[in-house]
């Protein structure tokens, strides 16, 4: 049986647009703050759990490693995880299961990011997200698919601008209190958020979470360790993780069933039967405001749809039924990417603790849940939180003897401790660094399509749009694949679909992954194919951008022939379909 | 459905990168280190007293007990050989005109070794164990940069 695992510290630095810090410097900043506020020292930490983005993101290849000693890993057992945005969140799983289990009584997990060493912008890291045959021709800008799944729920529940940007005005409020915040904004307006700069449509500048860096480190110990290192630890009740399919373009974008799946496993281990009644604070993960509501309802504390209208109640404030983000969450504080995970099971180790100062969520909450989002877009990572007296116990500890524990007790840090590191550095201090170095990685990709996408490509170049047939689950997939991946066996045959379909959501973009300013907007979208039970991404072409509708109807435009050579971009556009196709 | 490729070159593949470069800082450590290199010609460490250990080039943090450490410990310039290469080809497997000598030297004073071109090796063969000297660019020519050290070379 698992053993009962808490939080018994945390610390964080700054989150900087620019840190002079080293990545290194960062974690260890933050690590140092998280070991002093519960006032361990090093060699107390039996193991460390450490996160960061890819490699490729900052270009330093074997980055945990890199890592390593910023985050206390000398001479100790260490891992590096990572699943994308999710990450932070789940590095607190992974330090959970490494006590849990017994291999370990102290681990520090440690979260690091530095994104503002990539040029030109960090988005160009994260190209590679996009499938390379089948997307990157089509000069995708990740963006996309935070505009096309925005516009998806607005669509669904027909949803106002307005709604979506009141998250924004909440957790950029939120964060003015923060020490460690990067845009606290105490005066900020629904209006200032419509007025921004309109990026993706629907997704405007301040929608979006800032680029960032910065580290959090939490404390994670056994019952027993953590009797003996605080009187107030915050338990790990629950956790859970599910994945959606890597096809985002065939998931719901309406309603995050990846994030309901681990919410569900995290409340059946913590006892939560009732979510709504039973969970008093929630850090759900916001790097676009729309997010937060999205994930508010797949933790299942709102009906889907119900989430904004919560928060036009109040009910998400501070000070309201169900304070969401009262940390302020990536909008607010910053989203240096794994870090900003972890912030959230800081943010509710201060909250549960009574710690968090002018954040406090008042009514002295005993039960909290911290969620993050990520991978290819498709990982719902969850932790459940509580304090003693609602936390399930596991029974008394087998070792713990309340002499030691009374001998040992240590005195209760009462202000959260934050590292006074993450010196921003300005635009000229980062040109003009001494020592500063410039590089690229010279690596040059050749992507094989595969056997079912080279199919699917021959097809396109016959002026053929091809699925590939299920006959375990009865689906025609588009992109066709060679194997079902709920079935999990061989697809059965090759299946003709119609060279129509319907726009499942679109975008309207602005902005190329660099965030210059393009001459003409871009309409990505998704588009449902007739025949098939899925779609892929694409432009739109021959319609104004006011004009398109989700739902619309559209119709492959082929290139000539003569000029087609197998490729995604055989298919110049989709248009709204103006008449019956024949065989219709 | 695993089908053996014939003609490989017929197969449907995209070419592409990864479009970014990076600007890295040297941090709060590396900011004195590469100053007093490129103002003083000097190679600072940081002590910890506590581990006795030196580290060079200077950090923050101590990684075996992270004590905050002061990148104060000047060490150097002589050293010694802790383990050398001599390299005939270059990243892609060509030839070099002329082999590189690469090695790991302790300065004395730091427990840390730093890796860097030998120069000026001489006609002597190289030892592991010998003394060395780091070579410091003249003043005009430095820049604050690894490459403020043209190397380290044999001493007598």
């Amino acid at each position: 049986m698992a053993r009962r695992v808490a939080v018994v510290g945390a610390g964080m630095t700054k989150f900087v647009r620019r840190a002079q810090e080293t990545g290194k410097e960062l974690a260890w900043e933050a690590s140092r703050a998280a070991l002093d506020s519960c006032e361990l020292t090093l060699d107390q930490v039996d193991a460390v759990c450490l996160t960061s983005a890819p490699d490729a993101f900052d270009g330093v290849h074997m980055k945990g490693e890199y890592l390593s000693d910023g985050a206390g890993a000398f001479g100790k057992p260490f891992i590096r995880t990572y699943v994308g945005g999710g990450s932070g969140v789940f590095t607190a799983i992974q330090a959970w299961y490494t006590v849990a289990s017994g291999m370990a009584d102290v681990v520090l997990a440690v979260a690091e990011e530095k994104m503002s060493s990539t040029q030109p912008h960090p988005q160009g890291a994260f190209l590679t997200i996009f499938d390379n045959v089948l997307e990157r021709p089509l000069g995708p800008n990740l963006l996309w698919i935070f505009a096309l799944e925005m516009n998806r729920y607005m669509s669904a529940y027909d949803l106002d601008k307005r709604d979506i940007a009141q998250i924004a005005v909440k957790n950029k409020r939120n964060a003015a209190g923060h020490p460690a915040a990067l845009l606290g904004q105490s005066d900020i307006t629904v209006e200032d958020v419509l007025g921004s700069e309109t990026l993706a449509w629907p997704v405007q500048r301040l929608d979006v979470s800032p680029i960032s860096d910065g580290a959090v480190a939490v404390v994670v110990a056994s019952e027993e360790a953590a009797r003996r290192i605080t009187d107030r630890p915050v338990w790990i009740d629950g956790v859970g993780w599910n994945l959606d399919t890597t096809y985002w373009t065939n998931r719901d974008l309406v309603f995050p069933e990846y994030v309901a799946n681990a919410a569900r496993m995290a409340y059946d281990m913590a006892g939560v039967t009732e979510p709504r009644k039973q969970i008093h604070v929630a850090e759900p993960y916001d790097p676009f405001d729309y997010k937060e509501l999205h994930h508010l309802e797949g933790l299942l504390l709102f009906e889907p749809g119900k989430a904004p209208e919560a928060a036009r109640d109040g009910v998400l404030n501070r000070d309201g039924d169900l304070p969401s983000c009262p940390s302020g969450g990536l909008l607010g504080v910053g989203n240096p990417i794994a870090a900003a995970g972890l912030m959230k099971i800081a943010e509710l180790y201060w909250q549960l603790r009574g710690d968090a100062g002018e954040r406090q969520v008042p009514g002295t909450p005993e039960r909290g849940v911290a969620q993050a989002w990520g991978d290819l877009m498709q990982v719902g990572t969850v932790v459940v939180m509580g304090r003693d007296g609602v936390s399930r116990s596991s029974g008394p500890s087998p070792t713990a003897s309340p002499d030691t524990a009374a001998a040992t007790s240590l005195p209760v840090v009462q202000t959260p401790p934050y590292a006074t590191a993450g010196h921003p550095l300005s635009e000229t201090e980062f040109r003009g660094a001494v020592g500063a170095v410039d590089h690229a990685v010279d690596a040059r990709y050749e992507w094989d399509a595969g056997v079912a996408v080279g199919r699917f490509l021959d097809g396109l170049g016959e002026g053929r749009i091809l699925g590939r047939e299920c006959r375990g689950c009865g689906r025609v997939l588009v992109p066709p694949r060679m194997f079902c991946e709920r079935c999990f066996r061989a697809t059965d045959s090759w299946v003709d679909v119609r060279h129509s379909g319907s726009v499942e959501t679109f975008s309207i973009c602005h902005v190329a992954w660099d965030m210059t300013p393009l001459d003409e907007p871009e309409l990505p979208a998704v588009i449902s194919i007739d025949g098939s039970d899925g779609g892929f991404l694409h432009l739109l072409g021959e319609v104004a951008p006011d004009d398109v509708r989700v739902g619309m109807a559209v119709e492959a435009v082929w290139k000539p022939e003569v000029e087609r050579t197998g490729s995604i971009l055989d298919i110049a556009y989709f248009r709204p379909r103006a008449h019956e196709e024949p065989g219709d | 459905m695993l089908e053996k490729l014939e003609r490989p070159d017929e197969v449907r593949r995209w070419n592409g990168r990864i479009p970014v470069s990076h600007r890295y800082t040297p941090g709060v450590a590396g900011d004195v280190f590469f100053t007093a290199l490129r103002d003083r010609g000097v190679l600072l460490g940081s002590r910890c007293d506590s581990c006795d250990y030196t580290y060079v080039p200077a950090r923050l943090f101590c990684e075996r007990c992270f004590a905050e450490l002061s990148a104060d410990a000047e060490v150097g310039p002589g050293g010694r050989l802790v383990s050398f290469t001599i390299s005939y080809t270059g990243l892609e497997g060509e030839p070099l005109e002329q082999a590189v000598a690469i090695g790991l030297v302790r300065p004395d004073g730091a427990d840390a070794a730093i890796v860097h071109r030998i120069v000026d090796t001489g006609d002597e063969p190289l030892e592991i164990g010998q003394r060395m000297e780091v070579v410091v660019k003249p003043e005009e020519e430095r820049t604050g940069s690894i490459h403020d050290i043209d190397g380290f070379r044999p001493a007598g």
